[in-house]
């Protein structure tokens, strides 16, 4: 029963890793768009559209993933309509980083001074315009370290996804040290695993920032 | 672990209130398994040798078997799903399997949410030890030495039983308790029979159970209220039982003959 750890391990190990990566990608995804849309109304929607994203925000940033995972799932489960796992994580990661997101680039845009906004209301630009090419693209430079912190804690969230039977990259080192019994060496490569894809993540915007910094320069 | 527990716990309950209205509307889960022609079974894969991932990453061991002679005796496919300690009781309450073969012992706190088949698995705490080690009883162990994990059920059960001139060396984990009885430190050892299979498996032949001291059984769970589907369950255990099925999974996985626990009705 018990097995070595040798290269069989470590490649089921690493063909885990692939659940953690497209699981990060719908949560990226899902949560850019919903996240935007969130910031915008809550920024310039109506009352009713402000309040319900206030609410919004507040129910998903003060309840844990973990449960908010279980709800889609079992909790669907229970009413009656049967979700297969990845529509449940697809619908409770994008809610979660929506409203981590939102509340994030909410900041950001408000950051932007409304001397701007003022100045392009005067130069007769609309709403989509006024967004598109003055405020969001400044926002946008501020945005940058706050949006890669969250995305980086968010590609490690995805191990909650276990709750719902992901064999993601956690649960498969957990299922491996259970038969091998060497938990340094597994949770060792697990963490390496990790820092290998959120890495990339802080270089892309290390070169953002730099990008941001040449185009604006005097 | 423990504020998932917790969530689990009130979702769990939750879920028991909800539950109640579709599993009335649908009653029947063996006859829902017969026209489907399959069975979903949930079983644990991080604790062998009951359930484990093999080299293949294809869910084995005491449980996928059992589960195996189950589809077998339906004469249905078997889809095992598997599932964690924390979820497992939610993925039968919610319907999304139909039954647990997932080592899950049987407490009266589980029986409240579950229905429990008869018992098809039994953890057992023993003594073991050195095979020139001759003892059957717990008065033999007077002036030996005996190594337990510290605050263990073992731990426990053997300050108990163990008379006044015995040493009782406390171990941090069972990990450690069966390295000194390998090693030689200690000639006998208080353990599950889970843990003495691992050392079976280290060091075949060297090591033999000398006694019993208590068992935990472990039973098939399916959703309360489904009789037809628990009674045909009950109905495969006694056969397999007594054909000697469950009894050559016992040897296999934990390298010794089924538990007279489960023999006893």
């Amino acid at each position: 029963m018990i097995r070595q750890f040798g290269w069989n391990e470590f490649e089921l190990l690493v063909f885990a890793a692939r659940w953690t990566i497209v699981l990060a990608i719908i949560a990226f995804v899902g949560g850019g768009i919903g996240g935007l849309v969130v910031a915008l109304l809550r920024t310039a929607g109506s009352r009713v559209a402000r309040t319900a994203m206030i609410v919004f925000i507040r129910v998903f940033q003060g309840t844990p993933l973990l449960m908010q995972l279980f709800l889609a799932y079992f909790g669907m489960a229970i009413v009656g309509v049967n979700v297969n796992p990845l529509i449940a994580a697809m619908i409770a990661l994008t809610a979660h980083a929506s409203a981590y997101l939102g509340e994030i680039w909410r900041g950001c845009i408000e950051a932007v001074p409304h001397g701007q906004t003022e100045a392009a209301r005067a130069l007769g630009l609309h709403y989509f315009a006024r967004m598109r090419y003055v405020v969001l693209p400044q926002a946008a430079r501020i945005a940058v370290p706050p949006t890669v912190g969250f995305l980086v804690q968010l590609v490690k969230e995805t191990s909650l996804t276990s709750i719902i039977g992901f064999v993601e990259l956690t649960r498969q080192g957990q299922i491996i040290t259970s038969v091998t019994f060497r938990p340094f060496a597994v949770f060792g490569l697990v963490a390496a695993i990790y820092f290998l894809m959120c890495w990339p993540l802080s270089l892309v915007a290390r070169g953002m920032e730099r990008g941001f910094a040449r185009a604006t320069r005097r | 672990m423990n504020k998932l527990k917790k969530v689990v716990a009130i979702f769990l309950g939750l879920g028991v209130i909800l539950g109640t209205g579709t599993m009335t509307a649908n009653a029947d889960a063996l006859q829902d398994i017969q026209s489907r022609g399959t069975i979903k079974v949930g079983m644990l894969v991080d604790f062998p040798p009951y359930g484990l991932m093999n080299a293949q990453n294809q869910p084995d061991g005491y449980d996928a078997d059992v589960a195996h002679l189950l589809a077998q005796d339906l004469n249905v496919k078997l889809q095992l799903v598997p599932v964690t300690g924390p979820n497992r009781i939610p993925y039968l309450l919610s319907g999304q399997i139909d039954v647990l073969v997932a080592s899950l012992g049987i407490t009266q706190e589980r029986a409240r949410s579950v229905a429990f088949s008869e018992p098809y698995a039994a953890i057992t705490i023993g003594v073991y030890g050195k095979d020139d080690v001759r003892i059957t009883k717990p008065e033999d162990l007077a002036g030996k030495t005996i190594a337990v994990a510290r605050a263990s059920t073992q731990d426990t059960a053997v300050t108990k039983v163990a008379p006044r001139s015995a040493t009782i060396r406390r171990f941090d984990s069972d990990a450690a308790a069966l390295q000194a009885l390998m090693s030689g430190q200690v000639p006998l050892v208080g353990c599950s029979n889970v843990c003495f299979a691992t050392i079976q498996n280290l060091a075949p032949g060297k090591y033999n159970k000398k006694f019993e001291l208590s068992s935990q059984v472990q039973g098939i769970a399916v959703k309360p209220g489904e009789e037809k589907l628990l009674a045909r369950i009950n109905q495969f255990i006694d056969k397999v039982k007594a054909n000697g099925e469950l009894d050559k999974i016992n040897r296999k996985w934990l390298g010794e003959a089924m538990p007279a626990v489960l023999r006893k009705k």
